[in-house]
């Protein structure tokens, strides 16, 4: 370990900065991955390749139809939320009616996934596709002087972006009667259905909602690292799932807390760690385990008799 | 009957041969795919252990990975010769599946799926950090250093012999107590537990015995292939793995074979055959993941039991006592007082046989059970009633090991059990029924009663693929209990019978065979005669009484007050969790505060 680096407050804050940004991002990701499991009780794997169709969608009409970037944002989502109810209509509402367990749905959703990462890959290739720089000045803001700390307008748009979609959901969720009806369903779907909630209705929204949230995170994704490929689900799937585990499986404000946890691990790692780089992607998985080895319901997580 | 059948029983065999005639087209075309074929094959059946086992796991690439590696570089590097580095390489990715497995398998089965997902990608993370052994990035080539040449004929028959050697494993374990274990675990993991069944050592047998197998394909990928690289073992090769077994079906072990033989040999055909007229094909190296993907969605979807559950239920070696007609031997045989297995044991020179001392379950602030403490003497039955949400069935839960007291104590035969987990409750001696009747649906009658006759069966897996003598014996004992008990309970001519297709007080009654299979000495029976009419309720009634006379201590749950009166020594009664009242029939009627709870105050 570098111990110069450790004296160093710009290095530390431009780290902070660094990690914040990278967890909010993060947390947008697992924001609509924790809300379908907790609705469900199943994990959704085709959330990944939703979020990477997203990012194409965002970089098709900023990049080839020269729109500016609220209106990629605008279309990312839509995108995102419309592959979403395509996904419960076509791999999950079929398994459900059929009574089959959650394995089969997860099963569907890897075969749904598997599809479209493959069709991006024989659309798009493997070259890396970037947003055009017009859409968000690329130049940094720095505080503190030339030497001081570095701030993106992408990370700026990022933290924000988390702020505005998790107060949003929130508000969705707790203060709204469609949002009553999806904490109704994710307490017993059963129940729910015998009191008279439409519940593949009220599903279809909360895939619509998740939906959309993968989307942001596409956009937010592109404008932060500048390369989009068909394979960027696969790097956020795992770190996605190591955020909802650690946040407690179905809790939103986990999965918050899980995101800006990651992002910091991960950013400091990279920083003060010799080789930090090499094991960044590594760290996500060694999280998960730790934590299902010792607090299975997560750091946030309910226990396992309240959800029953 | 029969002829109208005849074209529909004959629709999975023509599948099966049009798939080996694929298969045959494609080796003939080009000899050096059916390496492929035949490790897509094995792979296959590594995806197939866990599936069957209702696991869902999607590390298979990486044990792949592992195995690779670890015997290429112990082939290469260290020198060791095939022999050796391949099975070396089965054991590493046993020890990982163990140190993976152990504690995330105790968890419930979505763990398993996040944490073999991630799994697979550290895999790959690992091989590309540690290039001084795997080449890193950039991949290995082992045909340096390697006699890839002379090696490959050979190699080709080593994995036909051992896809061989894993049919034969997987086909005699199919009807051995192990399957018939892993067939319940896979129906219904609740009602195997309290029969015995250790699910969580189950599910770490099949992810153990899953990686192995997967390390073995891994191993002769490498040797066959004599190059490696990380992208061989992405996240799409672990979802390809699965879509084998996934379209073959994971009920029975030949479906993943059929699904390995389809999805191989469907894409190269595709893409060589028909791309030779349609361009666009030849091209189009997705094809064979997008009709991985298809195959899954479209199987879950529309034939969720998968090619193999065309040719019929698993159950498939039973044997005579088809649909015989029904006759009058359904009413319990008089003069026949034993019950099969039901040795009755002297009597415990009186004393509780079973001891529930402050019972507590609280569920997050509201108490289903509050202080509950009573003494169950051996040799007799006990009503426990009360309203609807008493705590009864939270009762029979927590005595049965599938859920734990928050607070007090359980003791039986004067050892605490209440932290004992289901399976070691059942194997001390306490069976129980359910209120929904928990039958393994898909299996024969007579199957759920062998099921329930999994703790007395000492067969292990080594001896069913060795065929020793003692499995044909314990095999055959356990065929005639059956059946004993079967007759015993009139059931008999319905034992071939899916146990799901059975009317409920059939079911019911079964559910109770099965108990007794476990040759328990306490029996809790929830809600035995709901939905039962007044015949079979009477009926019930007598068999309780059998029981008892045969040493059997009985906890029976119930709304049929006639019936609890009739065969009850002692009342226990239930209201919002606490007991209210213990005593003979005669004197609970009396008591005032029962009344109160089932008729309210005046």
């Amino acid at each position: 370990m570098d111990l110069t680096l450790l004296a160093d407050p710009v290095f530390f804050a431009q780290n902070l900065v660094d990690g914040v940004s990278r967890g909010a991002l993060y947390a947008v990701y697992a924001m609509g991955f924790t809300l379908i499991f907790g609705v469900l009780d199943i994990i959704n794997l085709a959330h990944a390749a939703t979020f990477m169709w997203c990012a194409f969608a965002g970089w098709f009409v900023m990049a080839e139809l020269g729109l500016p970037l609220p209106l990629g944002l605008a279309a990312s989502m839509c995108a995102g939320a419309a592959l979403a109810l395509l996904l419960e209509l076509l791999a999950f509402r079929p398994v459900r009616r059929q009574g089959a367990d959650r394995l089969s749905s997860m099963i569907s959703s890897i075969g749904a996934s598997l599809i479209m990462v493959s069709v991006a890959e024989a659309l798009f290739g493997v070259s890396t596709r970037r947003f055009p720089d017009r859409v968000l000045d690329p130049r940094p803001f720095f505080i503190g002087g030339t030497g001081g700390v570095r701030v993106s307008r992408a990370q700026i748009l990022i933290v924000a972006a988390a702020v505005v979609l998790t107060a949003a959901l929130g508000f969705f969720i707790r203060r709204t009667r469609m949002g009553k009806a999806i904490r109704a369903i994710a307490a017993n779907l059963n129940a729910s259905r015998l009191l008279g909630i439409n519940v593949n209705a009220v599903v279809s929204v909360t895939f619509l909602v998740a939906g959309a949230l993968a989307g942001a995170a596409g956009i937010l994704v592109g404008l932060l690292t500048n390369n989009i490929v068909p394979g960027m689900g696969a790097q956020i799937e795992l770190r996605g799932l190591a955020v909802v585990i650690l946040g407690g499986m179905g809790n939103i404000e986990g999965a918050v807390a899980g995101g800006l946890i990651l992002g910091l691990i991960e950013t400091f790692t990279i920083a003060y760690l010799p080789g930090g780089s090499d094991i960044k992607d590594a760290i996500a998985f060694v999280i998960l385990f730790l934590i299902l080895l010792v607090r299975p319901n997560g750091i946030l997580g309910r226990a396992a008799a309240d959800r029953a | 009957m029969i002829r109208r059948n005849f074209p529909r029983l004959l629709i999975p065999w023509f599948i099966g041969a049009a798939i080996v005639c694929l298969d045959v087209v494609l080796v003939v075309r080009n000899p050096g795919d059916l390496d492929r074929l035949l490790i897509n094959a094995i792979l296959a059946l590594s995806a197939f252990v866990t599936l069957h086992a209702r696991l869902l796991s999607l590390a298979n690439a990486g044990f792949m990975a592992i195995g690779a590696y670890t015997s290429a570089i112990l082939a290469v590097k260290a020198g060791l010769p095939m022999a050796l580095a391949i099975p070396a390489a089965v054991i590493a990715c046993g020890l990982v599946a163990l140190v993976i497995g152990l504690p995330v398998l105790r968890l419930t089965d979505v763990y398993l799926a996040i944490c073999t997902l991630g799994f697979g990608e550290v895999v790959r993370i690992l091989i590309v950090l540690l290039p001084g052994l795997t080449g890193g990035a950039t991949g290995a080539n082992l045909s340096t250093g390697f006699p890839y040449e002379v090696m490959h004929q050979a190699q080709t028959w080593m994995i036909l012999l051992l896809l061989i050697l894993l049919a034969y494993l997987f086909w005699t374990m199919s009807s051995s107590r192990t399957g018939r274990a892993f067939r319940a675990l896979r129906e219904n993991p609740r009602a195997a537990s309290t029969l015995g069944i250790n699910i969580v050592a189950y599910r770490n047998l099949a992810f153990l015995m899953s990686a192995m197998i997967a390390g073995a394909a891994g191993a002769f990928y490498a040797h066959s292939v004599g190059s490696l690289d990380n992208g061989d073992f992405r996240f799409t090769r672990a979802v390809d793995i699965l879509s084998f077994a996934v379209l073959g079906g994971s009920g029975q072990w030949f479906g993943p074979l059929l699904g390995a033989g389809l999805l191989t040999a469907l894409p190269i055909l595709l893409r060589d055959v028909v791309g030779a007229s349609i361009g666009f094909l030849r091209g189009f190296a997705q094809l064979p993941n997008i009709l991985s993907g298809l195959a899954i969605l479209l199987v879950i979807i529309f034939m969720p039991g998968g090619l193999a559950a065309a040719f019929g239920p698993a159950s498939g070696r039973a044997s005579g006592h088809r649909r015989s007609k029904r006759t009058a031997a359904s009413a319990p045989v008089p003069g026949h007082p034993a019950f099969p297995g039901l040795a009755s044991r002297g009597s415990n020179a009186g004393g509780p046989t079973l001891v529930l001392d402050g019972v507590t379950r609280s569920f997050g602030g509201l108490e289903a059970l509050s202080r509950v403490s009573f003494d169950v003497e051996e040799g007799r039955i006990y009503g426990l009633i009360g309203p609807n949400g008493s705590g009864k069935t939270t009762l029979v839960n927590l005595v049965s090991g599938l859920d734990a007291p928050s607070a007090g104590r359980i003791l039986w035969q004067g050892r605490e059990i209440q932290r004992h987990p289901a399976h070691l409750v059942a194997r001390a001696g306490i069976g129980r029924t359910y209120q929904n009747v928990q039958l393994f649906a898909e299996m024969s009658v007579r199957d759920n009663i062998h099921v329930g006759h999994h703790a007395h069966i000492r067969t292990d897996l080594l001896s069913t693929w060795l065929r020793l003598p003692r499995e044909a014996r314990e095999e055959k004992a356990s065929r005639e209990e059956s059946m004993a008990l079967l007759e015993r309970l009139g059931l008999a001519d319905i034992a071939g019978q899916s146990a799901g297709t059975l009317s409920y007080g059939d079911q019911r009654r079964v559910e109770i065979a099965r108990a007794l299979a476990l040759r328990p000495r306490l029996l809790l029976l929830d809600e035995p005669a709901a939905g039962m009419n007044e015949v079979e309720t009477a009926r019930l009634g007598q068999l309780v009484l059998e029981l008892k006379a045969a040493g059997l201590t009985l906890i029976v749950v119930e709304h049929h007050m006639d019936l609890i009166m009739e065969v009850c020594d002692q009342i226990v009664v239930l209201n919002f969790g606490r007991k209210i009242a213990q005593g003979s029939p005669a004197e609970v009627t009396r008591d005032p505060q029962v009344l109160e709870a089932y008729l309210g105050k005046d």
